[in-house]
């Protein structure tokens, strides 16, 4: 479980983040949902503590992140794994050596070890084929089975995902969506899902933060998404016209 | 005093560079690969570059001393002691941090743009140290060689061009070479090469990891990183003769 209490975050004077605290619930897909500039990203990256806080708390099952020293930080980083928006796989690594990479830094594990564990991470985001080859020559879509595999490699307790649908088709959208679902709950992680793709919300979403201009307007699950009195979070969610005439009809 | 503040950032850098290593294992591999990619990978151009240099020096040495009262071995020598005092260390140094300067800020830049330095963080991995610490090694261990093949090949470029224009006898350059040497000009060289590794490896290094934008804003990096490094290559150049050779 992820707690955060009162988060501030300015830059050059303008508030980014302001007043903000959620639960996080474990075993549960978490989604932060928003507008661009709403603040989504920022709110992950201080959650991770690439960012510092102005003020506030930030709990990793009662580990306040935001008072630990650098040497801490990284040993609790060691739990968690991040799938970012680009994937962010390391050019120069194959598939293989980069879902590896963790095990090889931090683990005393055999070679043969590691391969078993690489093949398995692998297998589970269905990239069995692909051990060999480097990132560019993947699509936009194994590129983020990759990353999910090298994100999962030490069997983190923390999940975070910037973006996970960005720049992918409807049907592979879905297929990484079910696949962080799916891996959410055999390994029990808290998983936070950064997103403004509404598919997501109503694949996913066990729990849904609506984050507008800093500011935290609702929270809930994903069927109260779409029965939400809030004006800011009725204005996100049928921006659409296809949105208006499902809200028209419900 | 904002020109303190990147200054207060190099050296915060530094100091997380400088911190002890996750698992020595993968960063000695990682100072190998850096050693073939920064060093092994330059030693072509140090010798194209000193051959024709040390040809260079010789022909102006010979064509500046047509005085029947000066000895032409003189030539050999003047060639000699230019290799090694200046043009070996700190000229080598200046190519060197072009090349090996814009590689180094180019990749950290690109590394940090498309998140890859974000991911090794979260991965709990000191990606300043892990990305920047095996370059300075790899510089710092090689870059005395490539010195040594850049003295010896610019004193035979000198030798190669008296020989074919005829310049001076293969003998008289011979005896210059071998005239009044001052061997502690060899250490002087490699003591500078030292220092001018750290920089040209760590100021470009600074400029990629601290990118932040697209594109545009790595090839601005990458342009800072060289220039930066080349000014400072010049000024401990200076600092370096005052406390090394002045009497």
């Amino acid at each position: 479980m992820i707690t955060i209490r009162n988060i501030r975050k300015s830059f050059n004077k303008e508030t980014v983040l302001n007043d903000i605290s959620v639960d996080f619930d474990e075993g549960k897909t978490n989604l932060v949902i928003g507008q661009s500039g709403s603040g989504k990203t920022v709110l992950v990256k201080c959650i991770i503590g690439l960012f510092e806080v102005d003020e506030g708390e930030i709990f990793y099952h009662n580990r306040d992140i935001v008072r630990m020293t650098l040497r801490e930080r990284q040993a609790l980083r060691r739990e968690m794994g991040k799938l970012f928006q680009g994937g962010a796989l390391f050019d120069s690594l194959t598939v293989e050596e980069n879902v590896r990479f963790p095990l090889d830094m931090f683990t005393s594990m055999t070679a043969g070890e590691k391969r078993k564990q690489v093949d398995f991470c692998l297998d589970h985001v269905r990239l069995d084929t692909a051990h060999k080859l480097f990132p560019a020559e993947l699509s936009g879509g194994m590129q983020k089975r990759a990353a999910i595999a090298r994100a999962i490699v030490q069997n983190p307790r923390y999940l975070f995902c910037d973006e996970p649908n960005s720049g992918l088709d409807p049907i592979t959208a879905i297929v990484i969506d079910k696949l962080i679902s799916e891996i959410t709950h055999e390994f029990n992680m808290t998983t936070i899902i950064n997103t403004h793709d509404m598919n997501s919300v109503m694949e996913i979403g066990e729990k849904v933060v609506f984050i507008h201009k800093g500011i935290k307007q609702w929270e809930g699950n994903s069927e109260g998404v779409l029965t939400s009195d809030n004006e800011y979070l009725n204005d996100f969610v049928f921006a659409s016209n296809l949105t208006k005439k499902i809200k028209e009809k419900l | 005093m904002k020109f303190l503040q990147p200054l207060g950032s190099y050296f915060i850098l530094m100091g997380r560079v400088l911190s002890k290593p996750e698992k020595g294992k993968i960063y000695y591999q990682q100072t190998v690969k850096e050693i073939v990619s920064l060093g092994i990978n330059s030693i072509g151009i140090v010798i194209i570059i000193s051959i024709f240099m040390g040809a260079v020096i010789t022909l102006q040495t010979r064509y500046n001393l047509e005085n029947p009262l000066i000895p032409t071995y003189l030539i050999g020598l003047t060639a000699r002691d230019t290799m090694l005092l200046e043009f070996s260390s700190t000229i080598v140094g200046l190519i060197l941090a072009g090349k090996v300067g814009s590689n180094i800020a180019s990749e950290i830049g690109h590394m940090r743009i498309t998140e890859q330095i974000d991911a090794l963080e979260i991965m709990g991995v000191n990606s300043a140290s892990y990305l920047i610490l095996p370059k300075i090694i790899a510089t710092v261990l090689f870059n005395p060689i490539l010195t040594l093949i850049s003295m010896f090949m610019g004193v035979f470029g000198g030798w190669a061009i008296s020989v074919a224009t005829g310049a001076l006898t293969s003998s008289d350059y011979i005896y210059g070479i071998q005239y009044w040497f001052v061997p502690f000009y060899i250490t002087y060289s490699l003591i500078k090469t030292v220092v001018f590794a750290i920089i040209i490896t760590s100021v470009p290094a600074f400029f990629g990891y601290h990118v932040s934008g697209g594109a545009l804003e790595v090839g601005r990096a990458s342009t800072k990183g060289v220039v930066a490094s080349s000014i400072l290559i010049l000024l401990f150049n200076v600092i370096l003769t005052q406390l090394l050779l002045a009497k």
